[in-house]
């Protein structure tokens, strides 16, 4: 397992720079809610504007509406975007894995129709995978997709779907017959379809992002299937490079580190100054694996072993420093603070028990790593 | 094999490292290694690397030392480290890059320096008095290099009373007590911390190719070992200890390229300071993990591993323990105006005090 140096040129400083630049005057500190990471608030409006800059969409083919740029290029854009706890939420899922997944197995038709909306902002994905019985072991999914004229009828319930309530599509993962890898495809799913219901299910912290879908009888036209009936299984591991390997993986917590980091540690003495350095020691480390993984991905490589070693322990990091800093407060952060930095700690303790579960679990993933690691 | 991406200027020798690596690897086994414990520096071991040129790799031959890169330095510490070698070749590198900084030619034969303990008491005026601890490989040496003020002090361990003993990996590591020894002094002023710099760079390149090393061992070894009639390896409990091993090195390894690449052009603090924090703190987890995989085995003498995980802990605590550095690069962190713009910047800089 190793990893390649490697830093950004000079063209990616100047993008760099360039976000920057608009994120300062775009996200003015206390104008909009902060949010951890991916988990970012829900802001169309917030989506389209950067869109509209080229940002969303990156790595997309020109040719429909895309940026035709760098999986590094993305990922200096995501990490300011990160940094600033900026309201991600609304076109997250579509700009880092349907869109790049529906350009790699779509129709043509299907890409002049959802790329060009994903690199505007406009549509919002959201990825049904697990169902009540089924969470790691994604072979064992039951909801059906069946032959019906002209398309599919689907039939089934879909669980933890993240962001289903304002999305405007869901890439959905189905039964097309009984043969357990070979026997799952993912259709393309308007969110509005008839008999499609999407039920919130609250979350720890009172958010309303997790939701329930189920289909009752819903109707997906076969324009609508994203490659070969059964290459679902296939496409999904396709996937995971990039959802896995990534600065959202370690960055969750960052506009909560940057304020303490500048504004608190070093009231709290040597053992707080030794946590921070600790903690800056370890993301630039980190840092360095997500670049390395993009240049592998700009590079025509899948590294999916790769990612997965990183998310594992990125995701353990990211809730080891949601205790350092807490510990540092000296008292439990309070969730209606009025600084919004406690109060975004506050719901950091409660949720990041989730960050390591979310994208398939760490136990997982192990088994991911290690059979990777004896090819 | 080592390969750097088009996007730096710089990269490692593959020809070289295939070299040290075959080098190292038949010439450093077990046997040599737990035969150097008792017996100290095995001299035909190093007279073969300094047929090579091996020592002063990464010195410029203008100086007397053997040509090439910092690059070429890491790729060959790196090829040693992975086989345990018990050779001072870290300390004779550092002693002639201090020399080299200080305008002075690259002692000859077997140099070392002192890291600087609090509980140093040298101190020169035309001579040097006083007492340098914990040296590496001290009574090998024919020379100390060390920082007095600005200067780089070159001493003759001939003129030394030497004392007794080892670090944690069975290496010798002593004092050296000089009353009125003379010296040599190099004319220019050095940076006072170009020591810690290039010794916590080193020991934490060294670490991070022994945590290759003990990933690579484990996960054979697991993959041989049977209970309950299968291999080990096949549950999940010890497949967790092999990831660790292999996050923990990997992690390690590319931190150590990142700053030896940085550190061609530039002093890059930050990036060492951040490297020996985290290479430090893997190298422990990486000692549980593997030893736990292992079972008793690992625990014996007989066996290959403890010769690398004892490695492990003597470098960890050289040229920088944790705390300090951590603490270091917090202050230098609280006082920068941006935690995540300092991640971001390809040339990170930090106000930092020692
Ligand atoms: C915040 C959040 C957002 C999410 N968003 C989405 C989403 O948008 N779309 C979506 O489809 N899903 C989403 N999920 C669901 C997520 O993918 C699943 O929770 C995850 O894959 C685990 O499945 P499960 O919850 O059913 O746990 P289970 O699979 O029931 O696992 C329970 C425990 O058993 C362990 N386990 C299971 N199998 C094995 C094995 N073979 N070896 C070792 N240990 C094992 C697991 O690691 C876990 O510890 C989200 C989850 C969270 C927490």
């Amino acid at each position: 397992m190793r990893f390649d140096a490697t830093e950004l040129t000079a063209e990616e400083l100047d993008l760099q720079a360039e976000v920057r630049e608009y994120l300062d005057k775009r996200l003015t500190p206390g104008s909009y809610p902060l949010g951890l990471g991916m988990s970012g608030a829900v802001d169309p409006e917030f989506s389209r504007d950067i869109g509209s800059r080229g940002w969303l969409g990156m790595s997309l083919p020109q040719k429909y509406g895309g940026g035709g740029r760098s999986a590094v290029d993305r990922l200096v854009v995501v990490e300011e975007l990160l940094a600033r706890g900026a309201p991600v939420g609304y076109h997250w899922i579509g700009d880092r894995q349907s869109g790049p997944s529906i350009a790699a197995n779509g129709t043509e038709e299907q890409k002049q129709h959802f790329l060009p909306g994903i690199a505007r902002g406009e549509f919002s994905f959201s990825i049904g995978m697990s169902e009540p019985d089924s969470g790691s072991d994604l072979a064992s999914l039951r909801t059906r997709a069946e032959r019906v004229d002209g398309g599919w009828k689907v039939n089934g319930t879909k669980i933890w779907t993240t962001g289903a309530f304002h999305a405007t599509h869901i890439l959905a993962l189905l039964r097309t017959s009984a043969d357990k890898h070979s026997g799952l495809t993912q259709l393309i799913i308007d969110r509005h379809s008839e008999g499609l219901t999407v039920s919130p299910i609250p979350f720890i912290d009172g958010s309303e992002d997790f939701c329930e879908v189920s289909f009752q009888d819903v109707f997906v036209p076969d324009s609508r299937r994203l490659g070969d009936v059964g290459a679902g299984w296939g496409q999904n591991t396709g996937e995971l490079a990039l959802e896995r390997g990534g600065v959202d993986r370690w960055m969750s917590l960052m506009p909560v580190l940057e304020h303490w980091a500048a504004h608190q540690a070093a009231d709290g003495g040597p053992a707080a100054l030794a946590d921070l350095g600790s903690i800056t020691a370890r993301c630039w480390a980190f840092r360095g694996m997500s670049l390395s993984i993009a240049r592998m991905v700009d590079a025509g490589r899948s590294p999916v072993t790769e990612a997965a070693l990183i998310k594992e322990m990125a995701t353990r990091f990211e809730q080891d420093c949601v205790a350092v800093v807490s510990r540092h407060l000296g008292r439990a952060p309070d969730l209606a603070s009025e600084d919004p930095y406690e109060s975004l700690l506050a719901r950091a303790v409660l949720v990041a028990p989730s960050w390591s579960i979310r994208g398939g679990t760490n136990e997982i993933l192990r088994t991911v790593i290690v059979k990777g690691l004896n090819r | 094999m080592n390969s750097v991406s088009q996007h730096n200027d710089y990269a490692f020798d593959a020809d070289l490292e295939a070299m040290v690596e075959q080098f190292f690897a038949e010439k450093s086994d077990a046997d040599v290694v737990a035969k150097a414990e008792v017996e100290g520096l095995p001299t035909g071991l190093w007279d073969a690397a300094v047929e090579l040129g091996l020592p002063l790799v990464g010195l410029p031959e203008s100086a007397g030392g053997s040509g090439g890169s910092l690059l070429d330095a890491v790729t060959v510490q790196r090829a040693a480290a992975r086989h345990a070698a018990p050779l001072p070749l870290a300390e004779t590198y550092l002693a002639g890059r201090l020399a080299v900084a200080a305008g002075l030619p690259v002692p000859a034969g077997i140099a070392t320096t002192a890291p600087g303990s609090h509980r140093d008491t040298a101190t020169f005026d035309v001579t040097v008095s006083g007492t340098l601890y914990d040296v590496p490989w001290a009574g090998a040496a024919a020379v100390v290099a060390v920082i007095l003020g600005d200067r780089v002090v070159i001493l003759n361990v001939a003129d030394a009373e030497v004392g007794d003993g080892t670090d944690l990996a069975g290496q010798p590591r002593q004092s050296l007590t000089f009353t009125g020894a003379p010296a040599v002094i190099g004319e220019n002023p050095v940076d006072v911390r170009l020591l810690s710099r290039l010794g916590a760079f080193l020991r934490s390149v060294q670490m991070a190719a022994a945590m290759e090393a003990v990933s690579t061992l484990t996960q054979r070894y697991v993959s041989e070992r049977v209970q309950f009639g299968r291999p080990v390896a096949q549950f999940q409990a010890v497949q967790q200890h092999i990831v660790t091993l292999a996050q923990m090195a990997s992690m390690s390894t590319l931190a150590v390229d990142r700053t030896a690449i940085a550190l061609n052009t530039r002093e890059a603090e930050f990036e060492v300071l951040a490297t020996k924090l985290v290479v430090s703190q893997n190298a422990l987890l990486s000692v549980r993990a593997a030893h736990q995989a292992h079972g008793a085995i690992g625990m014996t003498q007989e066996y290959r591993l403890q010769q690398l995980t004892r490695r492990l802990h003597a470098w960890r605590c050289e040229f920088g323990d944790e705390i300090a550095l951590a603490v270091q690069l917090g202050r230098g962190v609280s006082a920068s105006p941006s935690l995540p713009r300092l991640l971001t910047d390809p040339h990170p800089t930090l106000e930092l005090t020692s």
